[in-house]
């Protein structure tokens, strides 16, 4: 037997192992890159950073929606040890039960995925990973429990930011901040669970700019999931980065100032700054503040509480209440009489009574006298020669000419459609033209006298407070507007684009000259029904509207704009089955524009009695939603 | 003194270079591996490092305390230096058990692991043995004491239980296999009692290490197909997948191997060669059967650990944890790895591979160092390997040239499972890589098999037989 061959087998033997290692380290390091995706995936973690949202001013940059920071108490199970429920409880304010209900919530509940094969929810919970135990504790609250927390192993804390509102107003305007749902996530692959994102107002409409850039940092993680260190020194890492300033047009001393005027009231107050479009207060009453809905534990404590009010204080009654617009709506009548030159400035209809109701009030010999005295009789005859103008023999095909004609000068108003504006939950109003009348009453059988209180503001026509705030801000314009809208400047970018934008009536601005100046009579002359808005120092114009309705009590309406001469802003009152509008919405009016206009409002008495005012139990009736 | 001066110019420079290199690249990695940014210094003999280099230092001492005492020593006290390791594995077994094993003889804190020694008196005791039979002469009782020389402290090292250090006693039978110890006698003796069977000499006994070959072979390739065992389809479309399709194949390889042969040997051969191949037909069938019904009585760990070996299955978060870390670590090492200390899957920091800096001690050395170092690495191992047989074919005593293969063969053992787990081409078996791996025991065991060997090395003119 020949054992010198068997040296050379142990050799190849070794030769062939050790090559068969050398290939498959080859392929393994240089050639197949999966292992390398399969280590990043085991050691490489991207920890996103979320940045405080970005922080939103008024007019006269005042933070009037800010961060304040909270804190969440951390709870790591796999660190936790000789914990005493009892004490910890103690601590915290919670029942043992609540202590115990809360690990198995957790457990149970938190970092839940949909499993991409099933299909099916699951539960994630790992010992080594942190989970808020209590979110949202205030600094009060975290400085009484945070000494003792080393007698808690495993509970730590942890600092988030969340919103603040120091005006306490303005509620219906900012919107609120809730953690986003499964299908938003879902939707938007910005958010995490636990992420807040915006539910109403401008924090929902201007998410994507306020919630800012999220910072991303990769990091190499232990088996344990903790970090060990930043991965290549933090070369990949981009920071966080907050969301822009919105600068608002809102003036948030007025805004505070007009809900206190609306407290114990149902309505609304729309103010605008003719110039620019830009609404300088959005009353909605009753309102709350907003300081209630800031977190979870707030929300669902407070939410439906609010849901269930029978005041309904998440109605955004200013943008989205259709109200009959009432005698407001005789000056878009005149501007189109006059347009049309179907009137003129000196035209002048008899108080006949006849057709529609009216009070008691001279014959009104011209155009501002007709506004003045608020004569249903005088726009009766006005919108009957705007309707029926004499151009078909058929009265009802002449009708429906007349109407379209009149149709499309109130559209021009921005009446009957929703503004492409930066407010949600905003609705179009009711501007009825023919095809409207066609399918309640069919074609050609309708005229003037069927639809004849639409020329006062009643029947069908029906706007929301926000347009009817407009229509003051065109009148003070002379005959354009820009869509009122919130935010005047996207950090320093300006406003949005569409917001540039100047939108023109179809009417002349010489046919505005007589209208402004029945207005002015409505505050300053004898017989004007608006006489209680007179601020001193100012020239106001307005128009009362008393608008009936089938709910009880009318509605108190007041349309102004002041100064007369350069116009600074303008108003629309709204108040909820408080009677005729001269005496509750015209000296609501006045106070506002007092209040902006000189920073302080000097008749104390009318304000004193605005405010003590209660017109809630004025048959109170639900409100009406179309 | 002539041997005090020869000691320099006879010791082999070459391995012992190879040895100093592979302590000083141990010592390196563990510091990378262990490393603690709290204790960065080296020295810190609270941190695996520090402990290291005092392992390294008492190492090097025991080098130095082989190379003064004279050779002749193992040859002459090799059955006591057996007899005094195994009484340590004796003693072992009373200890308590840490982590499952009673495996650890400590001292304080300090502990040793009996078994690493026992493979030093095996290596010894085996020389010497096999150096004192005569090869052409052999007979049952040679074949016996051999196997209970190597046997024996196998069953008391599984008794702890130390799998790993079981497995690379085995290394042992391709030294028997080397120095030609037959299994024949014995083979002959089962064989020949069958009635009418009479042979002088069978192949089995002689050449068990390509058979072994063959039978691991065999078994893997049935342990692959009979995945989906006992399907059976014949005349609708012939495929008969399973256990059954591993019997066809043996069954038509045998034919025709079968006709080849019987078309090119010679009339008088013809018998010869349709006994062999029946024979190895029927072995075949036996060994492939046996694998197929007795792969699930294997107790379950080890089941699972070679089903994910073959890749059966898959369960990278389960199972499979620890090879699919390793792997992961060295294979995301590239071309030239992520740098010295720069590891962020194989560091015990991040511990996601359990064990980094023993039995997986190559993760953060090929994630650390990428290809380039693994190719340093295993070209050390190789070159160490090829030398030691290099020595052992120089040397005149047969003592020291079984020696010189015993030492071969549990090197060889030791890079080839432990690299080969940490790549994922053998199973999860603790077994520490040689001069890399943290601790002690199997530091100072394998110093002192190499500087026995050198020792021997340099004074192999000296000996007369």
């Amino acid at each position: 037997m020949n054992l010198d061959g068997r040296k050379y087998v142990i050799l190849v033997f070794f030769i062939l192992v050790g090559s068969i290692y050398l290939i498959r380290l080859f392929f393994m390091q240089v050639v197949d890159d999966s292992w390398k995706l399969r280590a990043q995936e085991i050691a490489e973690k991207r920890k996103e950073i979320t940045p405080p949202r970005g922080i939103v001013f008024d007019r006269h940059n005042k933070k009037v929606v800010t961060n304040r920071s909270y804190y969440n108490l951390m709870m790591k199970e796999e660190d936790i040890h000789d914990f005493d429920t009892v004490a910890f409880a103690k601590l915290v304010g919670w029942t043992k039960q609540e202590v115990k209900d809360r690990f198995y919530q957790i457990k149970k509940g938190e970092g839940k995925y949909r499993n991409p094969n099933t299909g099916k929810l699951q539960a994630n919970y790992q010992k080594q990973r942190p989970y808020p135990f209590i979110k949202e504790l205030t600094i009060d609250e975290i400085t009484r429990i945070a000494p003792h927390l080393e007698k808690f192993p495993g509970f730590y804390e942890d600092l988030t930011s969340m919103r603040s509102y120091p005006y306490s107003g303005g509620a219906n305007i900012f919107g609120y901040l809730n953690e986003v749902s499964k299908e938003e996530i879902e939707e938007d692959r910005f958010y995490r669970p636990g992420d807040q994102i915006g539910r109403a107002g401008i924090e929902r409409y201007y998410e994507k700019q306020l919630r800012g850039q999220k910072g991303i940092k990769y990091i190499v993680t232990s088996a344990l999931n903790n970090a060990i260190e930043s991965y290549a020194g933090g070369k990949y890492d981009t920071l966080a980065e907050q969301g822009p300033a919105l600068h608002l047009g809102l003036d948030i001393q007025l805004q505070v100032y007009g809900e206190k005027l609306m407290q114990n009231k149902r309505g609304c107050i729309v103010a605008i700054e003719p110039k620019t479009g830009e609404i300088l207060a959005l009353v909605s009453a009753p309102s709350f503040d907003p300081n209630i809905l800031v977190g979870r534990r707030n929300i669902g404590k407070n939410y439906p509480k609010l849901l269930l009010d029978e005041g309904k204080p998440l109605y955004p009654r200013p943008l989205a209440a259709e109200y009959p617009p009432g005698s407001i709506f005789k000056l878009l009548q005149s501007l189109i009489g006059l347009q049309e030159g179907v009137i003129t400035p000196e035209s002048g209809f008899p108080c006949t009574k006849s057709m529609v109701g009216c009070h008691n009030h001279p014959n009104a010999n011209n155009l501002p006298d007709g506004i003045k005295n608020s004569c249903n009789p005088y726009f009766y005859y006005v919108m009957r020669r705007i309707i029926q103008q004499g151009k078909k023999r058929s009265i009802f095909a002449d009708a429906e000419l007349g109407l379209n004609i009149w149709y499309d000068y109130i559209m021009s108003f921005g009446l009957g459609s929703e503004f492409e504006t930066d407010v949600t939950g905003m609705r179009s109003g009711l501007i009825p033209n023919s095809a409207y009348y066609d399918k309640w009453y069919g074609h050609n059988t309708w005229a003037f006298s069927t639809i004849r209180s639409i020329s006062i503001g009643q029947g069908e026509v029906k706007v929301t407070p926000l347009q009817m705030a407009n229509i003051a801000a065109i009148i003070a314009n002379k005959g354009w507007y820009y869509t009122p809208h919130f935010v005047r400047s996207i950090g320093n970018k300006g406003p949005l684009p569409q917001f540039k934008v100047v939108h023109k009536t179809k009417i002349d601005s010489q046919n505005f000259e007589p209208i402004i100046e029945g207005m002015r009579r409505v505050c300053y002359e004898p017989g004007g029904t608006g006489k209680r808005a007179v601020v001193e120092g100012v020239t106001v114009c307005g128009k009362t509207g008393t608008a009936q309705n089938p709910h009880g009590e009318d509605h108190s309406v007041f349309l102004a704009f002041a100064p007369m001469e350069n116009p600074k802003i303008a108003i629309a009152v709204f108040i909820e089955n408080a009677g005729f509008g001269g005496v509750w919405a015209a000296p609501t009016a006045g106070l506002m524009i007092d209040k902006y206009i000189h920073r302080k409002v000097k008749d104390k008495a009318k304000e004193q009695m605005i405010v003590s005012a209660n017109l809630l139990n004025v048959k109170a009736r639900p409100m009406k939603k179309k | 003194m002539r041997r005090d001066d020869s000691l320099t110019q006879h010791v082999d420079w070459w391995l012992l270079s190879i040895v100093v290199i592979m302590l000083g690249m141990g010592i390196a990695n563990v510091y990378s591996a262990a490393y603690d940014p709290d204790h960065p210094n080296i020295f810190d003999f609270s941190q695996k490092y520090g402990k290291q280099i005092m392992w390294v230092g008492i190492s090097i001492f025991l080098g130095f305390l082989v190379f003064l005492i004279d050779s002749d020593i193992y040859r002459k006290f090799a059955i006591p230096i057996y007899l005094f390791c195994f009484s340590l594995l004796v003693v072992v077994l009373f200890t308590p058990p840490i982590n499952g094993a009673r495996a650890w003889l400590g001292i304080g804190t300090m502990g040793i692991q009996p078994a690493e020694f026992m493979k030093i008196g095996t290596a010894i005791v085996l020389s010497r043995y096999i150096s004192t039979v005569n090869v052409k002469n052999q007979n049952v009782q040679t074949v016996f004491i051999a196997l209970a020389i190597v046997m024996v402290p196998m069953v008391m090292i599984l008794l702890q239980p130390d799998a790993g250090t079981f497995v690379v006693f085995t290394s042992f039978f391709f030294v028997l296999y080397r120095e030609g110890i037959t299994f024949d006698p014995l083979v002959l003796k089962l064989v020949n009692a069958i009635p009418g069977v009479r042979f002088k000499e069978t192949w089995v006994g002689s050449h068990f290490i390509p058979i072994l070959f063959y039978v691991v072979f065999l078994s893997i390739v049935t342990l692959l197909m009979s995945g989906n065992k006992y399907e059976f389809t014949f005349m609708r479309g012939v495929l008969i997948p399973g256990f059954y399709g591993v019997i066809t194949v043996i069954t038509l390889i045998a034919l025709i191997a079968y006709l080849i042969l019987r078309w090119i040997s010679s009339r008088r051969d013809q018998r010869r060669v349709l006994l062999i191949i029946v024979t190895g037909w029927f072995l075949s069938v036996a060994v492939s059967t046996t694998v197929n019904f007795s792969f699930s009585s294997l107790a379950p760990h080890q089941k699972d650990r070679i089903e994910l070996v073959l890749g059966l299955r898959k369960d990278d978060d389960g199972k499979d944890y620890n090879r699919n870390r390793a792997m992961a670590a060295v294979g995301s090492g590239g071309l030239f790895g992520k740098g010295y200390k720069k590891a962020s899957v194989a560091s015990v920091r991040s511990n996601h591979v359990p064990e980094s800096e023993t039995d997986f001690i190559f993760c953060p050395l090929a994630e650390e160092w990428g290809f380039m170092g693994s190719l340093v690495i295993v070209g050390l191992f190789m070159g160490m390997l090829f030398r030691i047989i290099v020595i052992a074919e120089r040397q005149r005593s047969t003592f020291n040239r079984v020696y010189a293969y015993c030492v071969a063969m549990i090197v060889f053992y030791h890079f080839a499972v432990n690299i080969g787990m940490n790549i994922g081409l053998a199973p999860v078996i603790g077994i520490p890589l040689p001069f890399f791996s943290y601790g002690g025991s199997s530091l100072m065991s394998f110093s002192m098999l190499l500087f026995i060997l050198l020792k021997l090395d340099s004074q192999r003119r000296d000996v007369l037989f």
